[in-house]
């Protein structure tokens, strides 16, 4: 069924599709919208879940783990300082395998105070064992809790995964959403059956103290982990496509690749507009492609090189900076390409929420061009940023 | 702290002295390593010892259950609190062994079983490598510091009691010692998340109720007695054990405790509203 929803109202019908079970929450713009539909649909009999309502995100990403543990489908929703608040229990919850979806709707992490796009929060958990999947559109949104599921809970992965999508841009904007069946979403995902979960017929220990003759086995376990999930992630886009006619292309996805002679990594919403500044640009003859970059981890080094082989020069979208570094997405990039010769340029653009327009994207490949051209270009530029020249 | 009063006992000597101690999971009780290096110059290497010098054991109970000269130069020394004289203690290797009763030094002196200052008394007079005099300056010094002078001076004294009363000679070395072996698997092989259940692997049980196959009462130097005609079955030593090792017999309204896992620590005596339970000594 087709209906015009904000990103956060699909994210909300996406866990109610997927059956979750359990639901700690704590608000936080611009992600309160989602617990808000989910707290409806459980007190409307719509959904069958155990809605908590905790007293901070530390306890919201504790109650997830605990949840999750036992067993439990279990889903929240976070942003911005939320996230930074649970980050100690973001870290207990990946090697702990625990398979908890968590969609994070991006917002600048203070300060200076804001509450508009910014990838600092969700990129500052890069380390954290979770697997991240940016979206450019609402349809995305919705159709990644699902797929999210999938992928964490399957047992060559059992990693918590956050999918994230653009404050405001996407979580406060209405677009049409096609609302998959419930019955096709049940055959799709079946029920969380995990190996062990907390048990008082069948004890278990989890998270014990690991001394140093085992904390470097643990460590590769989650990473290892980590990297099986590319593999996973391939099989249930591609599973996805099948029943619901929907391909995001696995890892990465391209536009306009195939002449391609330089390209933008763009990660988000910018994709979706970065998609018509490339039609335009192409009939004016530029052979100017997009890669976009949807799972931030796991890192797709290898599907990165592959889609950029032969570009005359790349440029890296970034909507947060590492301070001194560039953007994270930009020094993750660089370091895939190594040995590869092309120049590839930091766009930072965006960040705090300011627009970025179609014109500004067009720059971005004008001067991706130029380096392409072999003319002198800056490594890391920011984009309308008064004081900085290009 | 031994460890590190013996590193400032050396650097008084003027030399350069490294110590650190390496922990487990924190228990009361539970068998913990430190080391100490001593050299003329600046020490570089960050890493644990693994062929000593000497070797100083603080409880001759883990004879039972580790080997204490794993790695020992057979030239080298060990300093060890027992009872017995060197001749009588199997260390599995024969060895120069000075043995000192480092408990009862320690409980004439400082009134409570801490031997670590005493034993340093004991490894002066043995090694010769720092004099019992920089001994008790560095105890003094380091404890005196914390606990006041007075403190400071006790402990001076049963290091210099220690010095007098070690008996030196060579160790048996008949015994080849079976050491528990630890469970390493690959990490392909640790469950999921490292979420064990209860399990076999060529080491023993692993995952809930293991433990049962580590006794410990071996740890203890004291274990507690109750006196059931002072006891009114409030059950706050039951409440109060932190290894459960106080059973409630329900049908005869009575307690029993299970020394193999009771570690000594006094707890149980400390709470008892009524004076009931006593601790007395475990070893003698």
């Amino acid at each position: 069924m087709k209906r015009v929803i904000t990103g956060d109202h699909a994210v909300a019908i996406g866990a109610k599709l997927c059956r979750v079970e359990v639901v700690p929450a704590y608000p936080i713009t611009p992600q309160t919208l989602i617990i808000e539909h989910i707290a409806e649909f459980i007190n409307d009999g719509e959904m069958d879940a155990k809605f908590m309502t905790m007293e901070s995100e530390h306890s919201v990403m504790s109650a997830a783990a605990g949840a999750s543990a036992a067993g439990a489908r279990t889903f929240t929703a976070t942003a911005s300082q939320g996230l930074a608040y649970m980050h100690e229990m973001v870290y207990a919850t990946a090697p702990l395998r625990l398979p908890v979806v968590m969609a994070n709707v991006n917002r600048s992490l203070s300060t200076p105070p804001g509450i508009w796009i910014e990838y600092n929060d969700s990129m500052g958990e890069r380390d954290s064992g979770w697997l991240q999947v940016y979206v450019e559109d609402n349809q995305e949104a919705l159709d990644m809790i699902i797929q999210s599921y999938r992928i964490a809970e399957d047992k060559r992965v059992l990693l918590p995964i956050m999918p994230c999508l653009d404050g405001f841009v996407l979580s406060h904007t209405v677009e049409p959403v096609e609302v998959p069946d419930s019955s096709e979403v049940d055959s799709f995902l079946p029920p969380y059956e995990p190996d062990v979960f907390l048990d008082p017929e069948n004890p278990a220990l989890m998270g014990m103290l690991m001394p140093p003759q085992y904390f470097m086995e643990m460590r590769r376990q989650t990473d290892k982990a980590v990297e099986s999930a590319k593999e996973v992630t391939g099989e249930v886009n591609r599973e996805f496509a099948k029943v619901f006619g929907r391909d995001y292309g696995g890892l990465v996805d391209t536009y306009m690749m195939e002449d391609a002679e330089i390209a933008l990594i763009t990660i988000g919403t910018v994709t979706s507009t970065a998609r018509k500044v490339v039609d335009d640009m192409r009939r004016a003859g530029k052979k100017v492609g997009i890669v976009k970059l949807r799972f931030f981890r796991p890192f797709p080094a290898d599907e990165l090189r592959s889609a950029l082989s032969g570009m005359g020069a790349v440029g890296v979208v970034d909507r947060s900076i590492s301070y001194n570094g560039g953007g994270p997405v930009f020094g993750e990039v660089r370091s895939a390409l190594y040995g590869m010769t092309m120049p590839v340029i930091n766009h930072l653009a965006g960040i705090g929420g300011r627009d970025v327009t179609e014109k500004l994207i067009a720059t971005m490949f004008e001067l991706t061009l130029k380096a392409a051209n072999g003319e002198s270009v800056k490594p890391v530029i920011w984009h309308e940023t008064r004081g900085e020249s290009l | 702290m031994a460890a590190q009063t013996l590193a400032e006992a050396a650097v008084i000597e003027g030399n350069y002295s490294v110590a650190f101690p390496f922990f487990g999971a924190e228990r009361r009780g539970a068998p913990v390593l430190a080391f100490t290096r001593i050299d003329s110059g600046k020490i570089y290497s960050k890493t644990q010892v693994y062929y000593p010098d000497c070797v100083v054991v603080l409880d001759d109970s883990l004879l039972d259950t580790i080997d204490v000269v794993s790695g020992l130069k057979p030239e080298g020394f060990v300093v060890i609190n027992s009872k017995d004289v060197p001749e009588d203690i199997d260390l599995g290797m024969e060895v120069q062994t000075g043995a000192v009763d480092a408990t009862s030094v320690a409980l004439e002196i400082l009134k409570a079983p801490i031997t670590n200052t005493a034993i340093l008394g004991a490894f002066a007079k043995v090694t010769g490598i720092v004099s019992i005099g920089s001994i008790e300056e560095a105890i003094k010094r380091r404890f005196g510091e914390k606990l006041g002078e007075k403190i400071g001076e006790r402990n001076a004294l049963a290091a210099r009691t220690a010095y007098g009363r070690v008996v030196s000679g060579k160790s048996m070395g008949v015994k080849r010692l079976e050491v528990k072996k630890q469970w390493l698997p690959r990490y392909q092989e640790i469950p999921v998340g490292g979420a064990l259940v209860k399990g076999k692997t060529s080491a023993g049980l692993i995952g809930p109720g293991s433990f049962i196959e580590n006794k410990v009462s071996g740890w203890a130097t004291f274990r507690p007695v109750r006196d059931r005609e002072k006891c009114t079955m409030c059950l706050l030593c039951w409440l109060y054990c932190p290894e459960g090792t106080i059973i409630r017999i329900s049908d005869k309204g009575d307690l029993m405790t299970n020394y193999d896992y009771c570690k000594g620590c006094g707890i149980c005596a400390n709470e008892c509203p009524v004076d009931a339970i006593k601790m007395v000594r475990a070893r003698v």
